[in-house]
């Protein structure tokens, strides 16, 4: 499937990247195309465009603020959790998404 | 832009004996210090602390990432102690940390988007398990530098 996220945590200069980095590798383990824009202290990086958006079947926000350009994603199915969840458990967090979207398949 | 360039030789310590995570922080500010990051101790240090009252900054993996901004930061960088044993440290996994890797970041970040750059890059490698495993062995500075530039 095709994974869309963003990372954003308080500081916006360590767990950003680190649950970029594991969200990224857990997503492409599992066999699924993933992006995740991060929103830190530099700006917003690797952002989304409106056609990944668009082709997107799930969107993850690990985020411990509010994130910018969250109209984006309306509409789409979408997992929050905060970046320590994407940090801890990314092979977790990937198979949730999954779940999920098993579930709205099966709607 | 390599990641290299946010690493300083004199900034990086393996072998640490820190018995404690104050000793630990203590120790590796004082490298911020004396290489001229940061300019003062005690004054980084509770600003270190207050993000530490915000949340664990164990991330799992025996490695802990303390950070936070602070106006005592002269320029941006990183001080890394491998310290030979566990210790104890909030931590998402429970467990305690023997890799610590300390931030220092100011809060006027203006012209400073270069080193930001360079920072972030560096924080995406600690996501990356074979980093940490690298990381953790380390002996030597020159291990240390390897575990994130290769």
């Amino acid at each position: 499937m095709k994974i869309v996220g963003v990372a954003a945590c308080t500081v916006g200069i360590a767990h950003t990247y680190i649950a970029q980095e594991k969200m990224e590798n857990a997503g492409k383990k599992a066999g699924h195309e993933i992006a995740i824009e991060t929103q830190g202290t530099i700006g917003t990086e690797n952002e989304l465009s409106s056609q990944q958006i668009q082709e997107a079947d799930i969107v993850i926000l690990a985020a411990d603020v509010k994130i910018a350009g969250r109209e984006r994603f309306e509409g789409k199915r979408i997992i929050q959790v905060p970046t320590d969840v994407a940090v801890k458990s990314p092979n977790k967090l990937i198979k949730k998404a999954e779940e999920v979207l098993k579930q709205k398949q099966a709607q | 832009m390599e990641i290299s360039e946010i690493l300083n030789d004199h900034t990086i310590k393996t072998n640490m004996d820190a018995q404690s995570k104050d000793e630990a922080l203590n120790e590796l500010a004082n490298l911020l210090l004396e290489n001229e990051y940061i300019t003062d101790v005690k004054s980084f240090m509770k600003d270190i602390y207050a993000r530490e009252e915000e949340g664990q900054t164990g991330i799992g993996n025996y490695i802990a990432i303390p950070h936070g901004k602070s106006n005592f930061v002269k320029e941006i960088g990183v001080a890394i102690g491998i310290n030979k044993s566990e210790i104890p440290w909030e931590s998402l996994d429970g467990n305690g940390v023997k890799g610590i890797i300390l931030f220092a970041v100011g809060n006027d970040n203006e012209g400073a988007q270069n080193h930001l750059k360079l920072l972030s890059l560096f924080a995406r490698k600690l996501g990356n398990d074979e980093v940490i495993e690298k990381l953790l062995q380390s002996e030597k500075t020159e291990d240390v530098k390897k575990a994130f530039c290769n």
